[in-house]
């Protein structure tokens, strides 16, 4: 896989994670997002393992446990992030909160630095462009969001930058399948002991259907299994910003189902001036990081250093 | 596993032919529940396989892509007259990708350049204009009532988004990472 083709995967995984809300809508809201990430995640790593079982085998017996290991921490970064985002999100309306799930991108250059690494000129113009379009897409809320909500958000950022950035370290030294296969069983794992905690009746607590269990397996084979795999396999050839960049296109796809789809599958959006200044800029923040400019007056590659 | 097995040649373009049917109403199915025009068009991911199955699979990945469809409008209680025209259709679409990979790419078929890209990106258009072409006339015909540039579109929709925006992926994992070859 090539830069060019690494971009295009990780535009598709974005794509596929934009896509969460329509499925969730086919999912009713007593069932707790815990119980859905298990059961997507216990679907997804047994699709994966039964397609891939040899591929796995080898390496496990190649890394041991150190894979294990590294992918428990994923796990658990993870499901931290999640649930952060999960209750800083109920401090705002649906898109203060799509906006401020973005900042990751502001937040990552910063990760990146305190771990020793160097970030170019380049993913600076990125992250400036892709901010200012997070801050004029929230326009009037700006001055009107929770506190609490927004140190949460702040939070639940940090966590997954620093997912993204030791993803992308060991992308590069595991196999991808194997290492999308042991994170969402850890993930599932986890989701399970805490779904356990808040609703002791699992399973006999989900009002089971067709529609629901159609919902469930969408999102395990595309969501998980198809995109989480491709962006394990993408982030061996793109950087952690590079990645991150990407992802905030996530808002803009969700504006765009929001305008395109039927009321029947989504929510309406409205458009306004706002969140469309606000899109575009994050499109032009996304395309200064993937473009490798080149020649004396072009910016300094990004290269991220140890 | 499936080429280098020692069971008879159309035993094993049976076998390929079923998996393939297979993963189809795997993907098709559950996206039943999301319906744009009841009973005709709904959203369907699955499309991301027309190129899939026309390129890697030949021959054998559209009569597969025809007989899934056929298969999933008999499961989803949407078998109409039109469902003819929807097979010729399904198996025109990813036949189009392997006309495509036999002619323009002369077997050696990649994604590794923009150029690349762009081309698949036409082709696509074609095998989505055809496929509409073909469905919607099919429905006018049969049912009066269903707004036919809305069905059309979706058509185009769902045969130029998907194949572009998971398909083009899909394909470059197979080919770049798990070094997946052509079958036929």
């Amino acid at each position: 896989m090539n830069k060019l083709q690494a971009n295009i995967c990780l535009i598709c995984v974005t794509l596929c994670w934009s896509t969460e809300v329509i499925i969730f809508s086919c999912i009713p809201d007593d069932v707790l997002p815990f119980a859905t990430t298990f059961i997507c995640n216990a679907i997804a790593s047994l699709i994966l393992a039964a397609c891939f079982f040899r591929r796995i085998k080898r390496e496990i017996r190649r890394s041991g446990k150190k894979l294990i290991l590294r992918c428990l921490f994923l796990g658990v970064l993870n499901c931290i992030y999640n649930i952060l985002y999960l209750y800083g999100l109920k401090h705002f309306d649906v898109s203060s909160g799509a906006f401020t799930f973005s900042m990751t991108v502001v937040v990552l250059p910063v990760v990146l630095i305190t771990m020793k690494k160097t970030v170019g000129a380049k993913t600076w113009v990125s992250v400036a462009l892709v901010l200012s379009g997070i801050i004029i897409a929230l326009g009037g809320n700006l001055a009107n969001l929770s506190i609490v909500g927004l140190i949460l958000m702040l939070l639940g950022c940090i966590f997954r930058a620093v997912f993204i950035v030791k993803l992308n370290d060991y992308a590069g030294e595991h196999d991808s399948i194997s290492l999308s296969v042991f994170i969402s069983v850890f993930v599932s794992a986890l989701s399970f002991v805490i779904w356990f905690v808040l609703q002791p009746e699992t399973f006999a607590s989900i009002p089971w259907s067709g529609t629901i269990i159609a919902s469930l397996f969408i999102y395990a084979y595309f969501i998980i299994a198809f995109a989480q795999t491709l962006n394990i396999f993408a982030q061996k050839r793109a950087t952690a910003t590079e990645a991150t960049i990407i992802y905030s296109l996530e808002i803009v796809f969700s504006l765009i189902w929001g305008t395109v789809l039927p009321e029947t599958l989504i929510d309406r959006a409205t458009l306004t001036p706002f969140n469309i200044t606000g899109a575009i800029l994050i499109v032009a923040g996304s395309i200064i990081e993937i473009i490798e400019f080149k020649g004396k007056r072009g910016l300094k590659s990004d290269v991220e250093k140890q | 596993m499936l080429k280098s097995s020692k069971l008879p040649q159309p035993v094993k373009l049976c076998v390929l032919i079923a998996v393939m049917i297979s993963v189809y109403l795997i993907i098709a199915i559950p996206f039943k529940v999301m319906s744009v025009i009841p009973g005709f068009t709904d959203i369907r991911p699955v499309m991301l396989l027309k190129p899939v199955y026309g390129i890697f699979f030949g021959i054998p990945g559209c009569i597969a892509f025809a007989v899934g469809n056929l298969i999933g409008d008999i499961i989803s209680d949407s078998l109409r007259w039109s469902s003819i025209a929807g097979f010729a259709a399904n198996f025109l679409g990813p036949f189009v990708f392997y006309f495509f990979r036999l002619k323009i790419f002369k077997n050696s078929f990649h994604l590794r350049t923009g150029k690349d890209i762009l081309k698949l990106l036409a082709v696509t258009i074609i095998s989505s204009v055809i496929e509409a072409g073909i469905i919607t006339p099919a429905v006018m015909l049969t049912y009066s009532g269903v707004d036919s540039a809305l069905l059309f579109l979706t058509i185009m929709l769902n045969g130029t988004v998907f194949p572009v925006m998971l398909g083009i992926p899909l394909m470059i994992l197979m080919q770049e990472e798990l070094r997946f070859e052509f079958y036929y």
